[in-house]
């Protein structure tokens, strides 16, 4: 018998897969999960250590399928932000591994997505983005591009809401695009993503095979294929085993330094673009979009901010784990209290 | 006739942001100073500055704190409400007015005594003349009830916090008015105080703040909070104690403050904090309810500790945002669609906003569920006297959490939604703990958290949790029971109503009626509460309200023979209760149903 591989921490890939999945076969959301569960394994993450985070929609249902050795809250439509943030305010150690779509989040719950961003709250954002609600039968979402034409019904009219230059804006300090297709680029970008300290938005084209994977679709398999466009080709180094399995390539690369000690290596492919240049990432999004074209790849990389948790001066222990004499004024304390009242 | 003594109310005419607040506390805090039981209302607009403002102080040796049914003493500072505020005033009225305003009083029946408060105010300091006019009207009603100096010097030194320079100016403003008024008033006050021992142990305290320091004492670890009023003073006195009581010695914290961008990001917060194994908590009033209402749900079917305060202003809708009313009481039963139903704590003294606050952490994680707390405009904003804040007589108890892998294979069978006790309430494991994990979820569950739409699945937990909340009855806090021996009529009454319930007693039972009170402290609805109705043939459920939700809540909950017992009187138009109102209604409906 065949020994089975572990990872750096000693477990099987077995002990990150989830539950059998119940969404249309062929579903883009499926190979995202896939990537999770080869990132967060060859990332040597214990999965107990994980918090699988999600919103209303198909994607929303994937936590279900990855990761089954972890907690996870599928909460309500659009708010998978204000838990995770609670959560993490409690306890900042866990990873947070938010995964939403774009009903989810950039219709009802784009307020949220803004505002966790505006924290830099410590979490991976997934957006599995395919351009219609799923559940409810394929209308369309708020990021499908102008032109695009589901399978049923007329062409959408009306502007997209690019997540990516949005976060962007909001000076979201990781921000990516891929597409569910492309497993390479992806998990690289999860595990950059998953290294990264602060918000990680990965804004992920998905295709929905049921109700827009025509040509005329923006978001299907056939059109991405076509139309995407990499910034860069895309290695990522482990901090614990730097030089396996990367191949130092031919033309100009450079490496992007993460916060855990890894590494992600951009091999460089159009030599002006610069990642840690905001307005470079806006440009090449709003060229894509007038091109009917999807750029893929680390948009941006910024590792300045403080996160939301960092920002509360708490102490080291979770606040989850503190014992009750530090979450309460002892009897002299009150006393005191009382007779500064009562003076 | 002699003066009245200790048994008058005060009522200052003024707009908002002219800077009376300090002139009407200090004359609560010098009547306070001199044991005289002292309440004081302020009712004010929704607005900063111009909109025109009344400060009610009432004080009464019997004790009564509602604001009274006649004015007094009347203070005439603002020309918007000026010929309003005459119309108003009944015969024999006392009235202290601003001259500079430069409007006529012509009340040939009442006591009437003006001053230029602007301008002798320009004369100490032209800058804050605005401010420190209203200081005249205080040295007038020293000099006219007799405020003892020394109470008065006590009250501008805790007003200005002893800086000598704000004290001083404003002591010799109101010692100027103090001057004029003896010199330049010919006639008896009808009115006087006489200082009472002072119980050295009470002091003044606002019903929020009693929240906030409560919460601090329940091991709150976040808070997340959107500001309204009038429930903001919660979460800024949280913020504002926090430094002192909850950080370690180095200044690091020990609970996270969030502001979030909406009531629904706050209420998702507390969700997240409840299943991450903290304490979290938001404070809003009604709008916010109704915005938070989606995860109220949600943390009702998950089973996800959390609490949230509702300080109650005017419904619906905007409504009157600046003033009181017990209007949410249904609203938080039943928060969310299907079948839900909530913990409400109801404090109806500053005492129990303080109780209710650390106590209300305890029932969210015992019960594994949300936990309201749920005061009002009037008791969370306004002065009251408080006889002190009792140390948390429990150890904090974070309720059925299993923390070891030992602790999990204890139990047979363990599954998260598994009722191993026979009491309803499951037992839970903490994300990061890697002990049985789960997807948390709104979708019908199993035992096991595992999704599932099986009828008798959905069945056994929708009876599940009916049975754990109802379980929780006996251990909430019981109602305050103050019975006479002859059981004619009872009054059954909750919150804020506490402050005038007595009064509203004494008037009923002017009739020859004996009356007895019972004051709900929580739902769902202590066994005592069932007991009280038996022992009384008549009783009447007293709310402020127009609908009588407490009524209908009863009428729900309680058996159908008690439930036909019980008669409504519900009254709402915004002010705290008026006692003589009340009174007449229940009068009026008892009327109707005497045999």
């Amino acid at each position: 018998m065949r020994p089975v591989k572990l990872n750096v921490i000693d477990l099987p890939k077995s002990d990150y897969t989830g539950g059998p999945s119940s969404l249309c076969p062929g579903c883009g959301h499926d190979q995202i999960s896939g990537v999770i569960i080869q990132a967060c394994w060859e990332n040597g993450i214990d999965p107990s250590r994980i918090a699988k985070m999600s919103g209303i929609g198909c994607s929303s249902k994937t936590p279900a399928y990855f990761l089954g050795k972890s907690h996870g809250f599928n909460t309500v439509h659009g708010r998978m932000p204000s838990v995770t943030t609670g959560a993490n305010m409690v306890n900042k150690d866990l990873v947070y591994l938010g995964v939403s779509g774009d009903g989810d989040s950039a219709s009802i719950g784009i307020g949220q997505f803004i505002h966790a961003i505006r924290r830099n709250l410590n979490m991976v954002y997934i957006i599995e983005n395919n351009g219609v609600y799923g559940l409810t039968k394929g209308q369309y979402s708020a990021t499908v591009q102008k032109g695009s034409k589901k399978r049923k019904g007329a062409p959408n009219e009306q502007p997209p809401i690019d997540m990516c230059k949005l976060a962007i804006n909001l000076g979201c300090g990781f921000v990516a695009r891929s597409f569910s297709g492309a497993k390479k680029q992806l998990t690289a970008l999860m595990k950059a993503a998953l290294s990264h300290r602060g918000m990680a938005v990965i804004d992920v084209i998905s295709p929905c095979v049921t109700f827009a994977n025509n040509d005329e679709s923006y978001s299907s398999y056939g059109y991405v294929k076509d139309h995407g466009e990499e910034l860069h080709g895309i290695d990522y180094i482990h901090h614990f085993q730097p030089l396996n399995e990367v191949d130092i390539p031919e033309g100009g690369y450079e490496d992007v330094q993460l916060f855990d000690g890894s590494v992600l290596r951009l091999e460089t492919l159009s030599s002006e673009y610069d990642h840690t240049n905001p307005t470079a990432a806006i440009a090449a999004l709003h060229d894509a979009e007038v091109d009917k074209k999807h750029v893929t790849g680390l948009l941006h990389h910024n590792t300045e901010m403080p996160t939301a948790d960092e920002d509360q001066g708490l102490v080291d222990t979770p606040l989850c784990d503190l014992p009750p004499d530090m979450l309460r004024p002892d009897r002299e304390k009150h006393e005191e209290i009382m007779a500064r009242f009562r003076a | 006739m002699g003066a009245t003594v200790n048994d008058f109310v005060i009522n200052v005419a003024t707009a908002n942001g002219t800077g009376s607040q300090s002139s009407n506390l200090i004359l609560l805090n010098s009547l306070f100073e001199m044991g005289v039981p002292v309440s004081g209302k302020n009712l004010f607009p929704s607005n900063i500055s111009g909109l025109p403002t009344w400060f009610i102080i009432r004080a009464s040796d019997k004790g009564y704190q509602a604001p009274g049914d006649r004015t007094n003493i009347q203070i005439l500072m603002n020309p918007d409400t000026w010929f309003k505020d005459i119309e108003k005033i009944e015969s024999g009225t006392v009235i202290i007015y601003n001259e500079n305003v430069k409007m006529p009083v012509e009340r040939e029946d009442c006591l009437v005594f003006g001053l230029p408060m602007t301008k002798l105010a320009r004369g100490i300091n032209p800058k804050m003349a605005k401010m420190i006019a209203n200081m005249y009207y205080v040295g007038v009603i020293q000099h006219l009830i007799g405020i003892e100096q020394d109470a008065l010097e006590r009250a501008v030194n805790r007003q200005f916090k002893g800086k000598s320079s704000a004290v001083e100016v404003n002591l010799r403003a109101i010692e100027e008015g103090r001057a004029m008024a003896a010199e330049g008033i010919d006639w008896e006050s009808p009115h006087v105080v006489e200082a009472r021992e002072k119980d050295e142990d009470t002091f003044l305290v606002d019903g929020n703040e009693a929240v906030a320091l409560g919460s601090i004492y329940g091991g709150i670890n976040m808070l997340s909070w959107y500001p309204i009023t009038p429930s903001s003073s919660v979460a800024e006195g949280i913020i504002q104690w926090l430094p002192e009581l909850r950080d370690t010695s180095d200044g690091e914290s020990t609970c996270a403050v969030v502001q979030a961008e909406d009531e629904l990001a706050a209420a998702g917060m507390v969700l997240g904090a409840g299943w991450a194994g903290g304490r979290g908590m938001t404070c809003t009033s009604g709008p916010g309810i109704s915005l938070m209402s989606e995860f109220i749900g949600l943390a009702y079917f998950a089973e996800v500790p959390g609490v949230i305060w509702d300080v109650n202003r005017v419904g619906p809708s905007t409504g009157l945002p600046t003033r009181t009313q017990q209007g949410d009481l249904n609203l938080l039963r039943e928060a969310s669609h299907g079948d839900t139903e909530h913990i409400v704590l109801i404090p109806g003294t500053v005492e129990e906003c303080f109780e209710y606050g650390w106590r209300a952490f305890e029932y969210a994680e015992r019960y594994q569920t949300l936990v309201f707390g749920f005061s009002d405009l009037d008791l969370g904003m306004n002065n009251w006297v408080c006889t002190g804040f009792e140390y948390p007589s429990e150890e904090i108890d974070r309720g059925k959490v299993l923390r070891t892998a030992e602790q999990v294979s204890a139990i047979e069978n363990y599954g998260r939604y598994r009722d191993v006790d026979g009491d309803g309430v499951p037992y839970r494991t903490l994300p990061g703990s890697g002990l049985d994990p789960i997807l948390y979820r709104g979708t019908g569950h199993d035992e096991d958290g595992i999704y599932s739409e099986e009828p008798d699945v959905y069945r056994k937990l929708m009876m599940r949790l009916k049975r754990k909340i109802d379980n929780s009855r006996a251990d909430l806090p019981a109602p305050v029971i103050r019975e006479e021996e002859n059981q004619d009529v009872g009054i059954i009454y909750m919150g804020s109503m506490e402050n005038t319930i007595q009064e509203i007693d004494d008037m009923i039972e002017q009739t020859g009626l004996k009356v007895s009170q019972c004051r709900i402290r929580a739902m769902p609805i202590h066994p005592d509460v069932e007991s009280f109705i038996e022992r009384h043939e008549r009783v009447i459920v007293l709310e402020i309200n127009r609908d009588g939700q407490l009524y209908g809540v009863l009428r729900k909950e309680l058996p159908n023979d008690l439930a036909s017992r019980i008669s409504s009187v519900a009254y709402s138009d915004g002010m705290p209760p008026r006692a003589r109102i009340y009174a007449d209604m229940i009068l009026e409906t008892l009327g109707e149903v005497k045999p």
